[in-house]
């Protein structure tokens, strides 16, 4: 067991029946209490792909920034453009990247199977929690005009559907690493476990909260912790303090560009939900994110930096 | 005719199935780990005295309980929490005697302790003094109560979690220069993860806990969740630790 891992059974454990108590919370207060774990891990867990990119590439900053804004550039053209299909690939790209992070300790290199449970098991929990929470998301979904056109995708069926096929592969895929000795028997029983408690507190917790459980525990604060870790053996941060030092510019920067965004279409100059623009910006730091890191695991592997730490 | 009064045990109840069945299974078990005491080395013999006590006295009380359940159909909560005062300390004692050759002190045994303490209490007043109305059902307050007492139980279980997944007990395994121990420790702590979690899904089915008002699962499932899982847990810690001890002397012979 991982102390993320840990951490978040001991969150779950506590938090469902506190909940469950409370009853139905309003998604605006679901907001208010997920937004500061949201803005103060999950922001900065991508805020030194610059300086993790550049370890294994010889890149300048400008340039890699530059590159960085060209895709964001991209990617918003492709939500104005066809936002299905940017819906789409944000989810797809997510997933991946969930999976990736989630079994990245297990593996010594990224094989074509270890891609397949990156997806699959990406796929299982974000198809999991759509297909847990429809009428929640086709509730917030309702209420923002922009959504309208991604609302043609929530079908219960086809969602049913996808989260079926998931899982399923995703079982096999772990099944098979365990009989081709790419896994233990133990960590097999352990993801089958860690999956069933993400699922369980998507069924059980309310949206927005069920979510954030997931995204800040199992995924935001072990990549973090990863990324703090190589660099500490790198030479590159000495302490936790200059590696918050390293994480605050574009932390920063992150958060006025989306407190910007939000004056933009508070003052009615951009004509958007903030809920809309939040999913557009979102995504749009995701997609290069999930670049930068399939390539801070490729350097991990390659210096055995798990077999190391062992 | 006493017998007929007292073991008359209806063919689909498998709350009073689960009481007998785990009566006999604990006794059992108890006779075997005092047999194949004298089969290991000296270091494990406490070890395996504390297994055969841990299912002794539940099998002690497993005896009152049955017939207290099928003679009255309630939950005899307060033998069941008897029994679990005497016996969750003694698992702690377990962990304690199988790292105390990696260096474990007696600080861990009463830290172990006295999170099984809390746990204990607090999951004692949860469901012991829970308000009731005169028809047993939920009265006001019988959630809040069940969830706080609930809440401050599973920090005691939170606790002993740690310990034997990153804390002192995982320490000393890690530190320890034998791979039985090492690999024993790692399974009593996935007993601690899985098997003791079973606990609190009993916990949850009495009136106005979380699955009884959620999903309406009655206050009979109480005893079954504890039954299974003081087997699971009882039988099979003893049977881990028995492993750890048997294999550990034939390396030695």
């Amino acid at each position: 067991m991982t102390k993320a891992i840990f951490i978040f059974l001991a969150s779950l454990l506590i938090l469902i029946p506190i909940l469950f108590h409370y009853g139905a919370i309003p998604i605006t207060t679901q907001l208010i209490i997920c937004a500061p774990f949201i803005l103060f891990l999950g922001i900065p867990h991508g805020a030194i792909d610059n300086i993790l990119y550049r370890k294994n590439h010889s890149v300048g900053n400008t340039v890699f920034i530059t590159v960085y804004l060209i895709i964001i550039a991209l990617n918003v053209a492709l939500w104005y453009l066809a936002p299905v299909l940017a819906y789409c690939m944000f989810l797809t790209i997510s997933a991946y990247h969930f999976g990736q992070s989630q079994f990245s300790h297990y593996l010594s290199k990224q094989a074509f199977i270890s891609k397949m449970i990156y997806l699959f098991w990406g796929l299982t929990i974000l198809s999991g929690l759509l297909f847990f929470n429809t009428n929640e998301i086709l509730e917030i979904n309702n209420e923002q005009p922009q959504f309208a056109e991604i609302n043609t995708l929530f079908s219960e069926d086809f969602i049913g559907l996808l989260f079926l096929i998931s899982i399923i592969s995703t079982l096999g895929l772990l099944i098979f690493s365990k009989v081709t000795n790419v896994i233990s028997l133990e960590n097999l029983l352990m993801e089958l476990l860690v999956l069933g408690l993400i699922l369980t507190s998507f069924y059980l917790l309310p949206l927005l909260i069920g979510f954030t459980l997931y995204f800040i525990v199992l995924h935001s604060y072990k990549v973090i912790s990863e990324e703090f870790r190589f660099l500490k053996s790198e030479g590159t941060v000495k302490s936790t303090l200059a590696f918050v030092y390293l994480v605050a510019p574009l932390t920063l920067l992150s958060f006025f560009g989306i407190a910007f965004l939000f004056a933009l279409i508070y003052l009615n100059i951009l004509a958007m939900s903030y809920g809309f623009c939040l999913l557009i910006v979102i995504s749009s730091i995701t997609l290069p994110h999930v670049f930068v890191m399939h390539q801070f695991y490729d350097l991990l592997f390659s210096k055995k930096f798990y077999q190391m730490e062992k | 005719m006493i017998l007929n009064d007292i073991l008359t045990i209806p063919k689909d109840d498998a709350v009073a199935f689960t009481f007998f069945t785990g009566y006999m299974a604990m006794l059992a078990a108890s006779i075997f780990f005092f047999f194949e005491r004298s089969r290991v080395d000296d270091k494990w013999k406490l070890s395996l005295l504390v297994s055969g006590l841990i299912t002794f006295i539940a099998a002690v009380h497993y005896y009152y309980m049955r017939d207290y359940y099928v003679a009255t159909g309630d939950n005899p909560t307060v033998l069941r929490y008897i029994d679990w005062t005497l016996t969750v300390p003694l698992m702690c004692v377990e962990f304690y005697l199988l790292t105390k050759a990696a260096g474990a002190k007696v600080d861990l045994l009463w830290k172990l302790i006295l999170a099984s303490v809390l746990m204990l209490v607090a999951g004692y007043i949860g469901e012991a003094f829970v308000p009731l109305n005169a028809d047993g059902s939920p009265s006001d307050g019988a959630t809040s109560h069940s969830v706080m007492w609930g809440v401050i139980s599973t920090i005691g279980y939170i606790y002993i979690l740690y310990t034997a997944w990153f804390g002192e007990v995982a320490q000393l395994a890690k530190n320890s220069e034998s791979e039985v121990v090492k690999t024993g420790v790692r399974i009593l702590a996935w007993f601690v993860l899985v098997g003791w979690a079973i606990y609190p899904i009993g916990y949850m089915c009495m009136p106005g806990g979380w699955l009884n008002t959620a999903f309406g699962w009655g206050s009979q499932n109480v005893d079954l969740f504890y039954n299974i899982a003081d087997a699971i847990n009882k039988i099979g810690f003893g049977l881990v630790v028995y492993n750890i001890a048997i294999s550990s002397s034939k390396k030695a012979a």
